[in-house]
């Protein structure tokens, strides 16, 4: 880490803070324009000094993690890209993590999704990574894109008994019948885990209401920290755990790089992502309290 | 006598010899070589039934395990099952079970298109194959059967949900017929409702209008249903205080039924003619040109009051950060859990969840909606009840009573 | 107000060109690089455009301006086709054709399955949907709305009973006392880990007095007064610690959001950092 970045970054946003307290405790009042400001140098001056911060995995994200690693080799693993472009910056280092560790345990990663632009960045992925870091891996023998199909839950409803019904070829076209990683496939019940990466309709919670849940199949979800809190209260017992937001993401990676030397030099995104995000949430803490402070200030001075 | 006992010998070396290549456990080619592995035990009892509370297809074996699987020779590796519809021959291999597995489930297709398919109503016969590593060598089983598929009307691992259905649809009836014929259903004050009228109030003394955000749902959205309520009461006082109206709406049917309530209250608070078209309107479709279609409109009428009741998602922070802008008193309700954190923080009251369904039912009077709400009262007073009874069952190891509530299929 | 048409003149002509000057080095920077990839002008071109319509957006935060308003008419109208064409490729070529029509699932390219005559009737409640354009004819576009509202809560019924109600009620079974074996035991071997005793007993102590308060809180047949207003009390404790919870969470998703357009724009636009 850049001690030269932090130490510009922490003296940058406690002198501005120091200025914001000196005018709350005066009871003027603080342009919302110079808060965006702060903002925007809380987020910017880490990434341009990369400033991380070690991550140590949570116990529901540790859960996760050990399910992929302790399933034996060559178990099927079902990841659902159900994401778009807007929120891939926080659930894209997941979907990469998973694609990643279950590849490297020699698991089958069979992958498709419910929204329509989930299929593009799952193909990016598959190019990026897959063909990328893992070139002995074969389309059709350790991994299918199964690709999107419309329908949202009604899709989960036909393939938790039947694949096929939804899905005759892969996104290229090819015979699911010709692919020998879809022998004795028949549904979702054959798959060994669910992982489902996303935050919106259709998302984790579709995945647990219509397949994890009535075909009691193990379900693990990565999902965006807005929709993260609501699906806490299915933990431990109808998700095996959870990744909420980027700090799942970085919980995930930093686990994922500890056990796993090959992907030391892999991007970690997810950490990379916690040092702009840990400064500006002290920021808005700090902002809380001086707003409190200058609440109480002014209030006592009115009364 | 010498002759005679060698004679006896080589028939006795040649008996030996043919008796072991008849067994093929002699290699003439050369010399003498042992089995690494012994022959397992074989595993014992095996059962087979219909598997329950399916469509038919599928059979469930169970076994006990062999003696040789994890103590012994250890030398099982898990278990085949085959399948014939003839005792005596045809058996493929339906799957393997792994070492320590005691159940299998014979899963087969459902239509005559599938290569597995299964038909229900057929004599089927299984046999078991204890394995090792060495494919050459297994332990048997005897053959069971015959054993049919059927398909069952009653999956009986849901009669909870059944009842928990039977149970809450009774309440219901029971409470929505007890609201018609004039029963007075109490229904406690919610403070954001109180706060309308004085907010209306409000409006009327600055001379600034209303506005009333019905939210981004459709008009199948039970928050919307909700909110048409509220918005009808709204324009009835509205229409009383002869202050101004502004209903900006997201989706062309909503507007629809915005425009028959808002037409309806007029005429109900007797001011049909103060009632005009373009009170209630359609903006956009989208999400983010309606915020900006309507904080635009916030920043140049500065409506007094703002009412955000309904559904919605990302634009809520944006809509209630505005309307304070605009100095305006905010009322929000909205069931989109996500949402509420950001209405609350940014709103004078905010009706939670639940509490705008609880308005609607409140302010409404309806019988079906006052029924509804208090036979999800009552459910609610049943989960309480039935949480405490858990609690106390998991605290001394009742798990009769626990295991009800896991439903297996 | 005069005074400020050069100035609006003076800006745009002074984006256009740092547009311009943005994208040709762009260009020039990337086909030297080389990189992995060949990347070209017309790629140089979009990373640009994005860099630009990202600080358009941004622009807001000082105050509205008409290239916040362009950028966010170019999202909408070009957000509208792309959701229209994939909900045509998606929905009707991907789901309806390939179970009606072997001539028309040839010509697009998608594997036949079987005709299933069932799959008309969506076909006609859809374009009974499509009714509601007209004034005249808008009301027949309630029966095949009342059908989803139907299905869709037939559907959800059971669903969210098994999922949201019974386990969720099985999931408030829990010991108040985790393992207990007396008090002496409890306090001689106490400890403040994750999975200790102590912890876990805790644990349990706010899941179900968590539950049990915020149950209370949203029952509307009685009034929040005495015990009962107590219990509502720390309901609604509960609920507001929980928003908080969640407020955090959101913030947390908002700003990695921002991270996430900040580093494309150092990276890979201004290329400030590798």
């Amino acid at each position: 880490m850049n001690k030269v970045g932090l130490l510009i970054s922490f003296g940058l946003i406690g002198a501005g803070l120091l200025w914001f307290l000196i005018r709350a405790i005066r009871g003027q009042e603080v342009e919302r324009r110079i808060i965006f400001v702060f903002i925007g140098l809380a987020v910017a001056v880490p990434i341009l000094f990369n400033i991380t911060f070690s991550e140590k995995a949570s116990p529901i994200v540790e859960a996760v993690y050990d399910k992929i690693e302790n399933l034996s080799s060559g178990s099927k693993i079902l990841i659902s890209y159900d994401y778009g472009p807007s929120m891939a910056p926080e659930v894209e280092p997941m979907s990469n993590a998973f694609l990643r560790h279950s590849l490297a345990k020699g698991h089958k990663v069979y992958i498709m999704g419910l929204w329509a632009t989930g299929q593009s960045l799952a193909g990016a992925a598959i190019e990026n990574i897959v063909k990328k870091e893992f070139p002995e891996k074969v389309n059709g023998v350790d991994y299918v894109n199964l690709g999107y199909k419309a329908g949202n839950q009604g899709v989960l409803n036909v393939i938790i008994t039947d694949i096929r019904k939804m899905y005759l070829t892969d996104v290229a076209g090819v015979n699911l019948d010709s692919m020998p990683i879809m022998k004795n496939v028949k549904s979702l019940r054959d798959m060994d885990l669910l992982i489902s990466v996303g935050g919106g309709l259709p998302g984790v919670k579709e995945w647990v209401q219509f397949a994890g849940d009535p075909g009691h199949i193990p379900m693990a979800g990565g999902s965006a920290a807005v929709s993260a809190p609501l699906l806490y209260p299915y933990w431990p017992t109808q998700l095996v755990g959870l990744l909420g937001g980027i700090k799942g993401a970085a919980e995930y990676e930093s686990e994922l790089v500890r056990n796993y030397p090959r992907f030391a030099k892999m991007p970690q995104p997810g950490v990379k992502m916690m040092g702009p995000q840990t400064l500006a949430h002290l920021v808005i803490m700090a902002f809380i309290v001086i707003g409190n402070i200058s609440y109480f200030i002014i209030r006592r001075r009115q009364g | 006598m010498k002759l005679k006992i060698l004679m006896l010998c080589c028939i006795m070396f040649l008996g030996a010899v043919s008796a072991g290549l008849a067994q093929g456990n002699i290699d003439t080619s050369s010399q003498t070589t042992t089995p690494t592995i012994s022959p397992p035990a074989s595993p014992g009892n095996l059962r087979a039934k219909d598997t329950p509370n399916d469509n038919g297809h599928s059979i469930t074996l169970s076994w006990d395990l062999s003696s040789d699987d994890g103590s012994g020779n250890k030398s099982v590796l898990g278990y085949k099952i085959f399948r014939s519809t003839n005792r005596d021959s045809g058996f493929v291999e339906r799957g393997v079970s792994p070492s320590g597995s005691k159940e299998y489930v014979d899963l087969g297709g459902a239509s005559a298109e599938e290569n597995d398919y299964m038909p229900n109503n057929s004599d089927y016969y299984y046999k078991l194959r204890a394995i090792t590593a060495d494919s050459m060598i297994f332990a048997e089983m005897a053959i069971f059967g015959p054993i049919q598929t059927t398909g069952q009307w009653y999956n009986t691992s849901r009669t909870l949900i059944l009842l928990f259905v039977l149970l809450f649809t009774s309440l219901m009836v029971y409470f929505i017929v007890k609201a018609r014929k004039g029963a007075n259903l109490f229904v406690r004050k919610l403070a954001g409702i109180e706060a309308v009228d004085v907010a209306i109030g409000r409006a009327t003394e600055m001379g600034k209008p209303i506005l009333y955000v019905l939210g981004l749902g459709t008009a199948a959205d039970i928050a919307t249903i909700a909110s048409f309520t509220i918005l009808g009461r709204v324009a009835k006082k509205v229409a009383e205080y002869q202050t101004g109206l502004i209903v900006p709406c997201n989706d062309p049917i909503v507007m629809t039924v915005a425009q028959e309530t808002v037409r309806a209250s007029y005429l109900d608070a007797g001011r049909p003619e103060a009632y005009k078209e373009n009170m209630v309107y359609f903006a956009t479709s989208m999400q983010f040109p309606y915020v900006a279609a309507v904080n635009g409109t916030m920043l140049r009428e500065l409506p007094a009051t703002n009412i955000y009741m309904g559904k919605f998602y990302a634009e809520s922070l944006l809509l209630a950060e505005t309307g304070a802008l605009a100095g305006s008193i905010q009322i929000a309700g909205t069931d989109e859990v996500a949402q509420i954190p950001f209405f609350v923080v940014a709103c004078d009251y905010t009706l939670i969840g639940e509490e705008l369904y609880a308005a609607s039912a409140y302010l409404g009077r309806e019988p079906v909606l006052l029924g509804s709400l208090k036979a999800q009262d009552y459910a609610k007073a049943a989960i309480i009840v039935l949480a405490i009874i858990g609690m106390i069952a998991a605290n001394f190891h009742w798990n009769n009573f626990t295991e009800i509530f896991h439903i297996t299929n | 107000m005069s005074g400020s048409r050069p100035w609006g003149k003076i800006i745009l002509f002074s984006s256009i060109a740092l547009f311009v000057i943005s994208w040709l080095i762009k260009a020039g920077v990337l086909s030297s690089t080389g990189g992995v990839t060949d990347i070209s002008v017309r790629d140089a071109f979009f990373v640009t455009l994005a860099a630009f319509l990202t600080l358009a957006i941004l622009s807001f935060l000082y105050k509205d301006n008409p290239y916040y308003k362009f950028a966010e008419h170019l999202f909408v109208g070009v957000s509208a086709a792309y959701w229209m064409c994939v909900g045509f490729w998606s929905t009707f070529v991907g789901n309806f054709i390939p179970r009606v029509s072997s001539t028309l699932s040839g010509f697009f390219g998608v594997p036949f399955k079987e005709f299933n005559v069932f799959y008309l009737i969506p076909l006609i409640l859809g374009v009974m949907l499509l009714m509601r354009l007209s004034s005249k004819t808008g009301w027949i576009a309630r029966w095949p709305l009342a059908f989803i509202v139907g299905t869709t809560a037939g559907l959800n019924l059971i669903r969210y009973l098994r999922s949201d109600f019974v386990n969720q009620v099985s999931n408030t079974f829990v010991p108040l006392l985790v393992e207990w074996k007396g008090i002496g035991p409890f306090f001689s071997g106490f400890s403040l880990s994750a999975s200790g005793q102590f912890t876990l007993s805790l644990t349990n102590w706010v899941i179900f007095v968590g539950t049990f308060c915020g149950l209370v809180y949203f029952f509307f047949s009685k009034e929040h007064k005495g015990f009962y207003g107590g219990a509502s009390r720390l309901g609604i404790w509960v609920l507001m610690v929980t928003f908080g919870a969640s407020f955090g969470y959101t913030v947390m998703g908002r700003v990695s959001l921002l991270v996430g357009r900040l580093t494309f724009l150092f990276q890979d636009w201004l290329g400030l950092i590798s």
